[in-house]
């Protein structure tokens, strides 16, 4: 194993991608320290680190984005480096910046790095400049006094987005013009909450868009390969649901082309560790969209597909080393699908659910994953993510993938409180999705996949809540046998 | 007597009665029989159906039956008539603005004793990411406000309270 510059590494973040991060780190042979509200005392990610520093904040989510909080606990248990995962601070150049002017590696890209490619306007006009493809836009900053009528004269539909966004935060689609003055004020005010920047842009939509995204991975050396593509076109509320790794959309020759293309992008960036390049595709041509300089929620598919632990190249690269693989080591093995559960109810328009996790049991199995960041008795609130699980599996096709994919989500069992699971699992056998043709409004144009029909099932969930409901089976056990076998003259 | 299981939303008027080898289910004028349920271990069990074995996973918290068989998993809640009855009447004569699903207040948009039209806004509400208005569905009064900003709130939480315009 290589020398690294520090043996502790804070985790600023929690759930499952702390406790990801804390395998690696095991296996790396390095101390996990991790910083937790107090909300997440009893969740295993705090359990498993080698230590916790509890932070506190005006909510649990502020907890977690305090700087000088962190900074200070990473002191304090002599961490040399900080993972920052995703979410939260791990896209905030100024917190990057911090970390370093406090003599504490970041496990992360350079905070040059975040700033030109964090900020989606100015990553758009520097992927535009060096010859790269982008939708039409218009940048509200360019010009505040006519953004709106420039955003007018593209079209309609157009899509709202802010400027220093992500995760689908803020963005909404204006299919009407009438509406995207009102779609501008709410989408601003949540910008200004969520990232601290009420900056927006608008970008023509392209219907029936997929969402292919590249992995990368650069070092200080200047050396950037790609991982692959993962599609991540099941979408709702513009948040991945499902992911898979390859893309069935793409031919040999787009696939190179698309590669080569997030390939260039990260080099003409300098860019270093793990990055995401994402592309629209709209059947035939791609463009950029964004760059994620994080680790990704996905992550795994391409882990599954590659056999390489992102997290350790991630560490390496931090820790000054060129990277130990180059572009012709990075082959793919196989088709790899995620599923992410959680807590919402998609009967509802999947609106979050909360509750009290009573029964909690995992499937397995070979090319199996679980990446979970729940424990059975855990209480889950509205505080953070309503992600509480993703379900990753391995198969040599995609079809066997997502048969696998499907039997893992029905084998799932989390009593207490409301998931997606048993939608997932219909999303997974559902003709369309098996024929790979996919787009980002795939959900919305197939509600019956949420509304999940009850029908031959209907009668064996009665029964046996029934049988399990005391006040019902007490007034069936307190009528004669003799009078019940008459029917319902009771009533 | 007949009771009422909630399943997605859907009341079902149900009731069991004794046979043979068990009970049957009566639902509407559907009956289904023989139906059993063997325990077998915490929150385990085979539900006897029709001839068919299904195992079950089950938690049960007060009113509320958490079901998993065949793959899928279910909420059940047990309608207590006596209850249902009682949280009728404790906003009648009254408007209420409940919220659609759990989250937190953005910001509060009116002040009690202030008249309102139908469709005022009445509260900015965040879940999931995404801010929602919510409004009034008719003209009113408004009695209360029930949470300040930065609040959290579980589903069906009664957020404003009106009494009809007039009173």
């Amino acid at each position: 194993m290589r020398k690294l510059p520090f043996d502790t590494v804070l985790i600023a973040n929690r759930g499952e991608i702390a406790i990801r991060i804390i395998k690696t780190l095991r296996e790396l042979e390095l101390r996990s320290a991790i910083v937790y509200h107090d909300l997440d005392a009893g969740t295993p990610a705090v359990s498993m680190a080698d230590v916790a520093i509890p932070i506190s904040g005006r909510t649990p989510v502020a907890a977690y984005l305090d700087t000088a909080q962190i900074i200070a606990a990473a002191h304090e248990v002599n961490a040399g480096a900080i993972h920052p995962g995703y979410g939260f601070l791990s896209e905030n150049a100024e917190f990057a910046r911090k970390v370093l002017e406090a003599g504490i590696v970041f496990i992360g890209p350079t905070p040059e790095n975040i700033e030109l490619m964090g900020d989606k306007i100015r990553a758009r006009k520097f992927v535009q400049r060096n010859g790269f493809p982008v939708a039409r836009s218009a940048i509200e900053e360019d010009d505040p006094a006519t953004f709106i009528s420039r955003a007018r004269s593209i079209g309609a539909p157009l899509l709202v987005k802010p400027s220093a966004g992500g995760g689908g935060k803020g963005m909404r689609i204006v299919r009407d013009l009438d509406a995207l003055e009102h779609a501008i004020v709410q989408a601003r005010s949540e910008a200004q909450r969520y990232f601290g920047d009420a900056r927006l842009y608008v970008e023509r939509y392209v219907e029936k868009p997929r969402h292919i995204e590249v992995q990368v991975l650069g070092d200080s050396f200047g050396n950037v390969i790609h991982l692959f593509e993962r599609e991540c076109s099941v979408q709702r509320r513009f948040q991945k649901v499902i992911e898979e790794a390859p893309s069935p959309a793409l031919s040999l020759e787009l696939r190179e082309k698309i590669c080569e293309t997030a390939v260039n992008i990260a080099r003409s960036a300098n860019y270093r560790n793990a990055g995401t390049v994402e592309f629209i595709f709209d059947g035939s041509g791609f463009y950029f969209l964004e760059m994620n300089t994080r680790l990704q929620v996905e992550h795994p598919v391409t882990e599954m597909i590659t056999g390489i632990d992102l997290v350790a190249e991630q560490v390496y690269v931090t820790g000054g080393h060129e990277l130990r693989l180059s572009q012709s080591d990075i082959v793919l093995a196989g088709h790899a699908i995620e599923a992410r559960v959680y807590a919402e109810a998609p009967a509802r328009g999947f609106a979050p659910t909360t509750g009290k996790v009573l029964v909690l049991d995992y499937p397995g199995g070979p090319g199996v994953r679980i990446d979970s960041g729940i424990l059975q008795g855990q209480q889950i609130t509205t505080a953070f993510d309503s992600m509480l699980a993703k379900v990753i599996v391995h198969s040599p096709t995609r079809t066997e993938a997502a048969l696998k994919a499907e039997r893992a989500m029905q084998e799932l069992v989390l009593l207490g409180c409301e998931t997606n699971a048993s939608f997932l699992a219909r999303v997974l056998a559902d003709e369309q999705f098996l024929s790979g043709q996919v787009h980002t409004g795939y959900l919305d144009e197939n509600p019956h996949l949420a509304a999940g029909e009850f029908a031959s099932d209907l009668s064996a969930f009665l029964a046996a809540a029934a049988l399990l409901t005391r006040p019902v089976r007490d007034s069936a056990d307190a009528v004669p046998e003799l009078h019940a076998s008459l029917g319902s003259w009771r009533n | 007597m007949n009771h009422v299981l909630e399943l997605e939303g859907v009341d079902y008027q149900l009731w069991l009665s004794p046979c043979k080898q068990g009970y049957r289910l009566h639902l509407g004028d559907e009956v289904t029989a023989p139906i059993d349920f063997c325990h077998q271990g915490d929150g385990c069990g085979i539900l006897i159906i029709a001839g068919a074995r299904e195992p079950v996973r089950f938690a049960i918290d007060g009113d509320t039956i958490h079901l998993h068989i065949r793959g899928r998993t279910s909420v059940l809640r047990y309608r207590d008539p006596l209850s249902a009855l009682a949280l009728a009447q404790k906003h009648a004569g009254q408007l209420v603005a409940r919220a659609p699903m759990p989250g937190v207040v953005v910001a509060t948009s009116v002040l009690p004793g202030e008249v309102i039209a139908a469709g005022t806004a009445l509260m900015v509400v965040e879940s999931m990411k995404l801010e929602t208005v919510i409004r009034s569905s008719q003209n009113g009064v408004v009695d209360r406000v029930h949470f300040k900003e930065g609040e959290s709130f579980e589903q069906d939480a009664v957020l404003v309270t009106l009494s009809a315009e007039g009173h």
